[in-house]
């Protein structure tokens, strides 16, 4: 299929998922990302602790549990998505960082992320894809917030490309 | 919608996603840091187009009553927690879509990332059962609350609620604003272009000036010279 052959202008991909963003809007909700992580993180959590988690007011008060929490389908579906799109396309195969230096920014940056949107209830999906849209004053700290950290974050990464 | 629906609907949303995303190498976090770092704006310019359809989207739906908004109150936390998150995203090389992306084409680094991203956000819930801030959602009124940092709710529905314009002026006034920067992109690439081509033809001309005449060629003043 030509469709897999090809990269697809960005502008274009993101166009579609705008129009299709307004459509889950008036479903169930705008398009994000971080919530479905929580709750995958409780999930699994769960099955590892069992009962135990419930004593953690976190997981009892704030967000208990619930594997019918629509969030989660939608970062189900981009791997899917993604997995179909790289075979199709023969772009699927194992990549593994090599330097320990990967490692180290990549688990770093992991807990960052986890820890920040869990503070802030949103990712940079729900910033620029929800919030700002629906012109809610979060959307318009996010973004502020956002752009401070990636500013950070690429003066750290251009040191340590230099290093 | 029942509950399986509406997880049926996200999977179908999320797998179009991943294959537009894959197909497409977009990333948030180019979007943020090669605009930033290398002043490309490829990406950038992905992103701001789908903003300003979803701002005209939302808000004329939100103008009839329609949609479902997020609704929860915002503060000092939301500043913070994207802060934390953008240097996050720029160090992991991926935010919270190309991990997933990323991962479906077979990156073990992302899903490393994806795997500390769950680490966080468990270590964030037992450090939340002590503090128990930001508020749960449970407890938010939607008005400010100093006490705990929070500024409260306001969207463009609340916007049209107080004022009584529709909501949809806000968001074309909000598309506006995004389209400028758009064109402000536009015309810096633009200029980008022309530097290039300057800078080319320039090192073209300085290297034609200053490579040595071919052998048996006569230059002007000898030549004058036998004349």
């Amino acid at each position: 299929m030509e469709f897999f052959k090809k990269t697809l202008s960005p502008v274009a991909a993101l166009s579609i998922i705008a129009v299709l963003d307004v459509f889950l809007f008036l479903s169930v909700g705008a398009w994000t990302v971080g919530g479905g992580e929580t709750m995958m993180t409780g999930l699994i959590a769960k099955l590892f602790m069992g009962q135990s988690l419930d004593r953690i007011p976190f997981w009892s008060v704030a967000f208990p549990p619930d594997p019918y929490y629509w969030k989660i389908y939608i970062s189900l579906g981009m791997v899917f998505g993604a997995f179909v799109g790289a075979v199709l396309s023969k772009e699927f195969y194992w990549r593994m960082p090599h330097r320990l230096s990967e490692w180290v920014m990549l688990t770093l940056g992991g807990l960052l992320m986890g820890i920040g949107i869990r503070l802030a209830f949103v990712c940079n999906v729900s910033t620029f894809f929800g919030l700002t849209p629906e012109m809610n004053l979060g959307g318009y700290l996010a973004v502020s917030g956002i752009l401070a950290g990636a500013w950070v974050g690429t003066w750290i990464y251009k040191k340590t490309l230099e290093g | 919608m029942t509950p399986v629906a509406e997880c049926l609907a996200a999977f179908i949303f999320g797998t179009t996603v991943g294959v537009l995303v894959q197909r497409s190498r977009y990333c948030n976090v180019a979007a943020l840091r090669d605009a930033m770092l290398f002043k490309t704006y490829r990406n950038t310019k992905a992103m701001l187009v789908a903003m300003m359809i979803m701002t005209l989207g939302f808000t004329a739906f939100i103008t009839v009553g329609a949609g479902k908004p997020m609704h929860f109150d915002v503060g000092l936390n939301t500043f913070i927690g994207l802060f934390l998150f953008g240097i996050g995203m720029v160090l992991a090389g991926a935010c919270t879509v190309s991990t997933w992306v990323k991962a479906g084409e077979g990156n073990i680094g992302a899903i490393w990332a994806l795997m500390f991203t769950f680490v966080g956000m468990f270590l964030f819930s037992l450090l939340w059962s002590f503090v128990f801030w930001p508020p749960a959602p449970e407890t938010m009124t939607g008005a400010p609350n100093l006490a705990g940092l929070q500024l409260g709710f306001a969207n463009a529905a609340t916007l049209q609620g107080k004022t009584h314009i529709p909501a949809i002026v806000f968001g074309a006034t909000q598309t506006l604003v995004l389209f400028g920067i758009y064109r402000a992109i536009l015309r810096r690439e633009r200029t980008q272009v022309a530097a290039t081509i300057d800078s080319r033809e320039s090192t073209a001309c300085e290297a034609w000036s200053s490579a040595p005449a071919a052998p048996g060629a006569i230059d002007r003043e000898t030549a004058e010279q036998s004349v």
